[in-house]
């Protein structure tokens, strides 16, 4: 009885609503597709086309069913763990089959159905505030299925796996490009952004100036500031050829940096500012009254009360910059924009998905780094009472 | 050394010579001169905005005053700069101004660290200030500000003030953000703490009640101004002027009585067997008779009223006091058991002589 209470006041009902609807309408779509080439015409395949096999799908909601009658934890946790690996079954399964039909160049993606039915379990998984260990152990065994399949190479026909192998080593040259562009971009924001903010805390007529021209900096659309940047950047590598020499030049990787770190210093600057004029007045007084001197009264005081937000505003402009920087391939610059521009001239829309699933996976794991980071070098009173906080 | 000149056995500590401040066109301090007695509680009290707090920020320099000087009297206030005089002046505010991201050991070895101490000497310390102010070393030590009641806050803000055994403290409505009850506590304990460290403490409050009770002198300001500054004593006698009347409020004879302990106006008690009663006593007279039994505790006391003699049992604590107790708990008591007088009693309860209505009447109007 407990155990039933708990699950259902950790998943909200919306959410549970949410994953259903999803789940149906998922069953109404193409579950994959195939293509006889890399770029003819794809042919959907419905679930019917699937045979019975398709019926594994329906493990997930009969479990539910049965958990909504016997209220145990072990039911719930077992419907989701289904629920994410009854479609991939289907995918490894009857992926290289319909492939072997279609020719030697074909390739076999998921489709709507298969998105759309993940998408729902995964909304129940990932929904709520807080996951617990089985919610990881669900996660885990999903991978585990992927990875063995991989391993047995049903996969391997796979429309973006094709592509990635197509790429070769010049994949991870783009994912090592998109990198750079983001951290040589980060570090230039931090390094205007950080100066300029503790400038505008201690001088406050800086402010109505700064923060305006940010504002305005702001709106104009990347691919505009690409443009503007352009001609001085062109006039400055002609008359000074030392620049060009490192790289300074209109187009490439150069303008990107600068349209980047320009968009970056935003949130860096408002974290900052925020942070330095957020600290408690009092707290100041009492350090200066208790005999801190200046260098005290940073070193003791300002700099650790201040560094979680400065911290956070950094981590927000790391994640705005790895989406933006797929931009740099539209001015000639690097990164895996590359995979995503060049797919849609070619109209595959496999590399596209490859691009994109790239440079999904790089924000979540520069996201949990930075996390991990601030976690670390925030003082520990504070996580102490942000965890009483949740707790309440 | 300056002798202070209201109270005795003591020297001036600081003194403020013609203290004025001015924020642009508003006047925060107008020539404000003061003298702080050493070893005594000096407390500054005044409506918000009488200019109490700057008084308390002029001295430990963080506020620069327009015009005038604060001399620092005391040898160990000489010659040093700024910051050192900072750490030599324990300083407590009334949100209490810990450092949040610091645990309450790093907060109280604050001062102690600024001044190059040995961790040990430090640890030491946190421990004895953290007995001192009777909380538990083992358990508050690694706590952090947020994890304390306002209460243990306050403590915790006096421990740190306390940090390097500084010889003055300026506490700034230190006890400010407390309820009633705890705020009480806090004065109890820093009565004792005051008891057992002499410093000299200059404590600033919009508490009458607060000031009376800490106060060995007191200073009254309005609008940046010192409208007059003596012993409590002398100024609840005597107020200089409407305004000073008006602040310590009606009841500023009861106050006054708050003031002074039994055992100075302890009377020779007429007592003996209850035949005797009438005897002892005639109808004009406003006496009191109090029957003893045989170790000398009083058992019934009688006095006439409206010609009559009355009897009354005497019950312990209710129609008692010990010799500490103030004069306006005498006169509570005698309102509780209806005599012009009560009977003093020691611990174990024994008359050790009566406190008069008369005599409260004396004093209360000085």
């Amino acid at each position: 009885m407990a155990i039933g209470v708990q699950v259902k006041s950790s998943v909200s009902s919306a959410s549970v609503l949410i994953s259903w609807v999803c789940c149906a309408i998922a069953l109404l779509l193409p579950f994959m597709s195939v293509r006889e080439t890399r770029i003819s015409a794809e042919m959907s395949v419905g679930l019917p086309a699937l045979g019975f096999s398709a019926f594994i799908l329906a493990i997930f909601p009969l479990l539910i069913v049965f958990w909504s009658v016997r209220k145990r934890r072990w039911i719930w946790h077992a419907s989701i763990i289904s629920g994410l690996i009854a479609p991939l079954l289907l995918l490894a399964v009857h992926g290289p089959q319909l492939v072997s039909v279609a020719g030697p160049f074909a390739r076999y993606s998921p489709s709507g159905g298969f998105y759309l039915w993940i998408l729902g379990v995964s909304s129940v998984l990932f929904v709520k505030p807080k996951r617990t260990r089985y919610d990881y152990v669900s996660i885990a065994l999903a991978v585990i299925v992927v990875i063995f399949f991989s391993i047995q190479g049903n996969f391997s026909q796979l429309g973006i796996v094709q592509e990635a192998g197509n790429f070769g080593t010049r994949l991870t040259r783009e994912v090592g490009n998109h990198l750079r562009i983001t951290l040589i971009s980060i570090g230039i924001s931090t390094l205007i952004g950080l100066p300029v903010a503790l400038l505008t805390y201690q001088v406050p007529s800086v402010r109505n100036f700064v923060f305006p021209l940010l504002n305005i900096l702001q709106t104009i659309p990347a691919i505009a500031l690409f443009g503007l940047l352009i001609a001085p950047l062109a006039a400055l590598s002609r008359a000074f050829p030392q620049l060009r020499a490192i790289g300074i030049q209109g187009i490439g990787n150069t303008p990107a940096i600068i349209a980047l770190s320009i968009y970056g210093i935003y949130p860096i600057l408002r974290y900052s500012y925020t942070a330095f004029s957020e600290i408690d007045p009092q707290v100041i007084q009492a350090a200066r009254g208790i005999g801190m001197n200046r260098r005290q009264l940073w070193i003791l005081a300002r700099i650790p009360l201040a560094a979680p937000t400065v911290l956070h505003g950094i981590r927000v402009a790391l994640v705005q910059t790895i989406g933006n920087a797929t931009l740099a391939k539209l001015i000639g610059g690097g990164g895996l924009g590359v995979l995503v521009f060049e797919g849609l001239g070619q109209a595959s829309s496999d590399m596209v998905l490859l691009g994109m699933i790239l440079i999904i996976l790089l924000t979540v794991l520069a996201d949990a780094v930075a996390l991990m980071s601030i976690r670390m070098l925030t003082p520990r009173a504070f996580l102490i009472t942000k965890e009483e906080n949740e707790e309440q | 050394m300056a002798a202070h000149p209201t109270i005795k056995e003591t020297h001036t500590f600081i003194r403020t010579e013609h203290l004025s401040v001015r924020y642009g066109a508003t006047e925060a301090l107008v020539d404000c001169s003061l003298e702080i007695p050493a070893q005594r509680v000096t407390v500054i009290i005044g409506p918000s905005g009488c200019g109490k707090s700057t008084t308390l920020r002029c001295i430990n320099k963080l506020v620069i005053p327009s015009s005038g000087a604060v001399l620092y009297e005391d040898s160990s206030l000489q010659q040093v700069q700024d910051t050192a005089l900072r750490r030599k002046i324990g300083y407590a505010i009334q949100s209490v101004g810990l450092m949040p991201h610091m645990t309450v050991e790093e907060n109280i070895a604050l001062v102690p660290r600024l001044l190059g101490w040995t961790r040990d000497t430090q640890s030491a310390r946190v421990t004895e200030l953290l007995r001192l102010v009777r909380l538990d070393v083992q358990s508050y030590r690694k706590k952090y500000p947020s994890q304390l009641s306002g209460g243990e806050a306050q403590r915790v803000g006096v421990a740190r003030a306390l940090g390097a055994d500084p010889p003055v403290l300026l506490m700034d409505e230190p006890f400010g953000a407390v309820d009633p009850l705890t705020r009480e506590q806090l004065q109890d304990e820093f009565i004792r703490i005051q008891r057992q460290l002499k410093k000299t403490v200059v404590f600033v409050t919009h508490d009458i009640d607060e000031a009376i009770r800490l106060a060995d002198y007191l200073v009254i300001m309005k609008d940046g101004a010192i409208v007059q500054s003596d012993t409590p004593e002398q100024i609840l006698a005597q107020p200089a002027n409407s305004f000073v009347e008006q602040f310590l409020g009606p009841d500023r004879a009861l106050k006054r009585l708050s003031l002074f302990t039994a055992d100075h106006f302890l009377e020779e008690p007429l007592t003996g067997e209850h035949d005797r009663a009438a005897q002892a006593l005639t109808a004009c007279d406003n006496r009191c008779y109090w029957q003893l039994d045989e170790t000398g505790r009083p058992l019934a006391g009688y006095t006439y009223t409206a010609e009559k003699l009355i009897r009354r049992e005497i019950i312990g604590e209710q129609h008692t006091v010990r010799e500490w107790a103030s004069l306006k708990e005498c006169m509570a008591t005698m309102l509780n058991l209806g005599f012009p007088a009560i009977t003093v009693v020691d611990d174990l309860g024994r008359v050790m002589g009566e406190v008069r209505f008369e005599t409260i009447q004396r004093i209360s109007i000085a």
